[in-house]
C-alpha cells in the first residue's frame, strides 16, 4: 500500500477544471525550477568544469542526521503542544497560540538571536543563576545541540499550531459521542484526536524536515564550526567564492533529489483526512492527571518557545524604536512589507486552492503526487541559486531587474508560503471531498456552488490561517532579493539585515521586534476575522 | 470609482515622466553593497557631492555584498548597464581583473597612504582584519595568535565563514600570511577557542555585542564607531605582534560604460580630500589619503607592522587555503 488509496466506496464529484487547473499551476511551478536551473546551465556555457572539493556524501548524511532529529523532536513536541491547547481554556490562550505560529514566519536568525538571549552566556537564565547560586549555568547551545534547539523552536511551535487547527476542527457529534462513552485521556487521544492527527503528519514532517535540511544561516550561527554544516552552505560556496555555477546546479540537483523523494514518500503515505468542520469543541475536561501533563506541557511550551521571542520584544524596546519610526525610510519599507505581504498572501491562497482541489478532486493517487509535489519546490531548490536564476531569467526576458524585483518577490515569497499552506488546506479539502463528495454529486452542483455553499464556509478558519501565514512570511523573508536590491525597493527585514551590517544592533533589535508585533496580530486576528466571515455566510 | 481612475492615472503619468525628466542629465550607474548606499552610509554623501560638480545624476544599484555585483557583472557581461562598481576588495580585485571587464582608470591618485600600483582599481578606504574586544571585560587580551591559543578554551571568539563572508577570508589571508606553512597548526590551535562560524560579519559582531564571546574578528576601525557614535570607549581591538592584513576596498570602471569620462572623474573625486572626510564616519574605515585634524582622534594610528598577500598566490591558493583551514576547524 505505497500510495494511500482513498476508501473504496469514494464518490467523487466529476470536476475536470479542478483537474486542469490544480495539474496547470503544478507543472507551472516544476517548469519554472527547470528554467532557473536551465538559465544557470547557459550561462555557465563555456566555463571550464572544476573539480569540486566538496564531500558530498558527507555533507548529506551530516545534514540528513540533523534534519531528521529536527523532524522527530518536532514532532512529538507539537503534538504534545496541540493536545494541551486543545483541551485547556484560559484567558490569553488566543495570544499564545498567536506566538506560536509566529516562530516559523520570523527569520530564523532573530529567533536564534531570542534564543541567545534566554539561554546564551550573557542570557537570563545565566544571569539569573548568577544571581541566586553565584555559578554560571553555562547551557551548551553551540553545536548540534543549539541547531536543534533553534530549529524545534522554529518547527514544533508551527507543527502545533497546524495540528491545532486539525483538533479544533473534529466535528462536535463524534466529541458527544466519544464523552458519553466515558473515554479516558489516552483513549479520546487515540480514537479521535490521532485520526485527524495523522493524516497531516506526513506532510508537516515533510516540511520540517525541508526547513532543517536547507537551513543556513541558523546552521552557521549555532553550529559551533565548519563540523555541522549543510549543503545549502557548500551550494552557496560554490556560487559566491568559486563562481562555479555548473557545480552549484550539480549540488542544487542532488538537494532537489534528495528533497524529492522526501516529498513523494510524504504525499504517498499521507492518508486522506476523514473529517472536518467543527467550531467550538464542547466542554469536555480530561481526568487530573492529564491535565496536569497538559498544563506541564503548556508551561514547559511557554518557557521554551515563548521566552525566547519575549527577549526580541524586550530587546528592541529602546530608544532604536523612536530612531527608527522618525526615519522616512522605515515608512516605505514598512509600506512595501505590507503590500508585498498582502499580495503573496492573496497569491498563495490561490495557489493553494488550486493545487488542493485539484488533488482532492483525483482519486488517482499518483496525480494526487502529481500535482502536490511541486509545491513545495521553493523547500527544495537552494536560495542563492533560485535567486540567481530568476536574475538571469528576468535580464533573458528583456527586463530591468530593479523593475521586475517586486514581481520576483512576490512570486517568490507566495511558493516560500506554498507548503505550509497546502499543509493547512489540503487535508479538510481532501476530507471535504471524501464526506460530501456523494451529496454534492447528488445535488448536482455546480463548481462554483461547490465552493461557495460546501467549501468555503467550512474552510473560513483555515483560509484565514493560510492568509496570515503567507502575509508573515513574506513580511519575514529576505528571499531571491540578494540580486535585486535597490535603494528604492527595500522591505523590513532588508532594512533591519543593513542595520546590523552596520553597527546598528539597536536598530536591528527595534526593527526585529516591530516585525514580531505584525506577526502575532496578523496570526490572532487574521483566522478571527475570516472564522467569523464566513461563518455568517453559513 | 473616478477618483480612484484619476488617482491610478495621475500615478502611470508621474512613473512615466520621471525617467524622461531624469534623461535631462546623463546617469552613472554604480554598483554597489547595501551597506554603501545607505542612508546611513557614505553614499548618499558622495552623492550629494558629486553631483554638484558632474551635471549627473548618480544611481545605485545594490546587492548584498561586494562578491554579488562582481557576480552580477560577470553574468551581465558587456550588457550590464553599471558604470562602476564600488566596493570590490584586495582579496577579490584579482579576480575581477581577470575577468578583463574593467578598463584601465588612467588616473594617478595624489597623496596616498597606502603604496598604490593599480592599473584598473582605485582605492578609496581601508581597514585591517583585527580582533576586537570589551577592555572591562577581557583586561589582558592575547597579543599574537599563539598567545590567544594558549588562554584556556573558555576564552572563546567568533569568526567568519571564509566562504560567505568578507572578514571570513581576511582572516584565512592573515593567518596565512603570518604563518605560511604553519597556518593549518595555528587552525588547529584555534578550534577550541571558536564559539561559532558564522554566514556574515553582523551575526558574529552581534554574538559578541551580546556578551556571547570574548573577541570577534573585526576590524582595527570598530573601536572608532563605538566611541564616536555611541560615545562608548571599552571597545579595542587586540595588538596582535604578527601583524595585520589589510582590506583595501577600491573601485573600478567597467569597458562596457557607456560613461566612460564620469566613471572615471567619479573614481578621480573619491581620492578627494572633500570625499575622503565623509568616508571613515559612515564606512567605518580609514581614509586613503592624510586627512589631518578631519580625521577623528578615535581613529587612532593605524597599526605599523603591515602583512601582505601576493594576488598571484591568492589566485592560484586561495580555495586551498580555505579549505585547509576549513578541514583543520572541523
Amino acid at each position: 500500500m505505497l500510495l494511500s488509496p482513498r476508501s473504496s466506496n469514494l464518490v467523487l464529484p466529476h470536476r475536470p477544471l479542478r483537474l486542469i487547473a490544480g495539474a496547470g499551476v503544478a507543472a507551472a511551478i516544476a517548469a519554472l525550477v527547470a528554467l532557473v536551473l536551465l538559465a544557470i546551465l547557459a550561462a555557465a556555457a563555456g566555463e571550464p568544469s572544476r573539480q569540486s572539493s566538496v564531500d558530498v556524501w558527507h555533507l548529506v548524511s551530516m545534514t540528513a542526521i540533523q534534519a531528521g532529529l529536527t523532524t522527530v523532536l518536532s514532532l512529538l513536541v507539537g503534538t504534545a503542544l496541540a493536545w494541551a491547547l486543545n483541551r485547556l481554556r484560559f484567558p490569553g490562550r488566543d495570544l499564545i497560540v498567536g506566538l506560536f505560529a509566529s516562530a516559523i514566519v520570523t527569520p530564523g536568525l532573530i529567533v536564534a538571536f531570542g534564543l541567545l538571549s534566554v539561554w546564551g552566556r550573557a542570557g537570563w537564565v545565566n544571569q539569573a543563576s548568577l544571581a541566586l547560586t553565584g555559578q554560571p549555568l553555562e547551557v551548551p547551545l553551540f553545536g548540534l545541540g543549539g541547531i536543534l534547539a533553534a530549529h524545534v523552536i522554529l518547527d514544533a511551535s508551527f507543527a502545533a499550531r497546524i495540528l491545532l487547527a486539525r483538533l479544533d476542527a473534529i466535528p462536535e457529534k463524534r466529541l458527544k459521542t466519544g464523552q458519553s462513552l466515558g473515554l479516558g485521556a489516552w483513549r479520546r487521544f487515540e480514537v479521535i484526536d490521532w485520526p485527524m492527527l495523522r493524516t497531516t503528519l506526513p506532510g508537516l514532517a515533510a516540511i520540517i524536515f525541508l526547513l532543517a535540511f536547507t537551513s543556513f544561516p541558523i546552521v552557521l550561527l549555532l553550529g559551533g564550526g565548519p563540523a555541522n554544516q549543510t549543503l545549502e552552505v557548500a551550494i552557496y560556496a560554490a556560487v559566491r567564492l568559486d563562481f562555479d555555477l555548473r557545480g552549484a546546479v550539480t549540488l542544487a540537483l542532488v538537494q532537489i533529489g534528495i528533497c524529492s523523494a522526501i516529498i513523494i514518500a510524504a504525499s504517498a503515505f499521507a492518508p486522506i483526512s476523514a473529517s472536518t468542520g467543527g467550531s467550538t469543541p464542547p466542554r469536555w475536561r480530561d481526568g487530573t492527571a492529564a491535565r496536569i501533563a497538559q498544563w506541564t506541557v503548556l508551561v514547559f511550551g511557554i518557557v521554551g518557545f515563548a521566552l525566547p521571542l519575549l527577549a526580541i520584544l524586550i530587546d528592541g524596546v529602546g530608544p532604536g524604536i523612536i530612531e527608527v519610526a522618525s526615519r522616512p525610510s522605515f515608512w516605505k519599507a514598512l509600506g512595501t512589507s505590507l503590500l508585498l505581504g498582502s499580495g503573496s498572501a492573496l497569491l498563495t491562497l490561490l495557489l493553494a486552492l488550486g493545487i488542493g482541489m485539484g488533488r482532492a478532486a483525483s482519486g488517482i493517487p499518483l496525480l494526487r503526487v502529481g500535482i502536490g509535489a511541486p509545491a513545495y519546490a521553493y523547500l527544495a531548490v537552494p536560495a542563492v541559486v533560485l535567486s540567481l536564476g530568476a536574475f538571469l531569467l528576468v535580464r533573458n526576458a528583456g527586463m530591468l531587474p530593479e523593475v521586475a524585483a517586486p514581481l520576483v518577490v512576490l512570486l517568490a515569497n507566495a511558493l516560500l508560503s506554498l507548503p505550509f499552506a497546502l499543509a493547512t488546506l489540503a487535508p479538510p479539502l481532501d476530507a471535504i471531498a471524501e464526506r460530501r463528495g456523494r451529496l454534492i454529486r447528488s445535488l448536482g452542483l455546480s463548481d462554483w456552488r461547490q465552493f461557495t455553499a460546501v467549501e468555503w464556509p467550512l474552510l473560513g478558519r483555515e483560509a484565514g490561517v493560510v492568509l496570515a501565514l503567507a502575509f508573515c512570511f513574506s513580511l519575514g523573508d529576505l528571499g531571491v532579493i540578494a540580486l535585486f536590491g535597490t535603494e528604492d525597493f527595500a522591505t523590513l527585514p532588508l532594512l533591519m539585515y543593513r542595520a546590523l551590517g552596520a553597527y546598528r544592533s539597536n536598530d536591528a533589535a527595534a526593527i526585529a521586534a516591530l516585525m514580531l508585533v505584525i506577526t502575532i496580530a496578523a496570526f490572532v486576528l487574521l483566522p478571527k476575522l475570516f472564522g467569523k466571515l464566513t461563518d455568517a455566510r453559513s | 470609482m473616478r477618483s480612484f481612475a484619476h488617482l491610478a492615472l495621475a500615478a502611470v503619468i508621474c512613473a512615466t515622466a520621471l525617467p524622461v525628466l531624469a534623461e535631462d542629465k546623463p546617469i552613472l550607474n554604480i554598483y554597489t553593497y547595501d551597506g554603501f548606499a545607505a542612508e546611513w552610509g557614505p553614499g548618499p554623501g558622495l552623492k550629494a557631492g558629486f553631483e554638484q560638480t558632474c551635471n549627473c545624476t548618480i544611481e545605485w544599484t545594490t546587492s548584498e555584498d561586494a562578491i554579488s555585483n562582481l557576480r552580477k557583472v560577470q553574468l551581465e557581461g558587456t550588457a550590464t548597464k553599471a558604470d562602476v562598481v564600488l566596493g570590490l576588495d584586495t582579496a577579490t580585485s584579482g579576480e575581477a581583473r581577470a575577468t578583463g571587464l574593467f578598463a584601465p582608470h588612467g588616473l594617478t591618485p595624489e597623496g596616498l597612504v597606502l603604496p598604490w600600483n593599480d592599473a584598473e582599481f582605485v582605492p578609496f578606504d581601508y581597514g585591517y582584519f583585527a580582533f576586537v574586544y570589551d577592555k572591562q571585560k577581557t583586561p589582558n587580551p592575547p597579543t599574537s595568535f599563539e598567545e590567544l591559543i594558549a588562554l584556556p578554551a573558555s576564552f572563546k571568539i567568533v569568526i567568519e565563514d571564509p566562504r560567505s563572508s568578507t572578514p571570513g577570508l581576511g582572516n584565512v589571508l592573515w593567518v596565512e600570511a603570518a604563518y605560511g606553512d604553519r597556518a593549518p597548526e595555528i587552525w588547529k590551535g584555534l578550534k577550541p577557542h571558536v564559539l561559532t562560524m558564522t554566514r556574515g560579519w553582523s551575526e558574529a559582531y552581534g554574538l559578541f555585542l551580546d556578551g556571547q564571546a570574548d573577541m570577534v574578528l573585526s576590524y582595527t576601525t570598530s573601536p572608532a564607531y563605538h566611541a564616536i557614535a555611541e560615545d562608548k570607549h571599552n571597545y579595542a581591538y587586540a595588538p596582535f605582534s604578527e601583524g595585520y592584513v589589510a582590506q583595501v576596498e577600491v573601485a573600478g570602471v567597467l569597458k562596457s560604460s557607456d560613461q566612460p569620462d564620469l566613471a572615471k572623474a567619479f573614481l578621480a573625486y573619491l581620492t578627494t580630500p572633500e570625499a575622503q572626510k565623509i568616508i571613515p564616519t559612515t564606512n567605518w574605515m580609514y581614509p586613503v589619503i592624510d586627512l589631518g585634524a578631519d580625521l577623528p582622534a578615535e581613529f587612532g594610528k593605524p597599526p605599523a607592522k603591515v602583512l601582505t598577500i601576493d594576488e598571484a598566490a591568492l589566485a592560484a591558493n586561495g580555495r586551498a587555503w580555505v579549505d585547509a583551514a576549513l578541514a583543520a576547524l572541523q
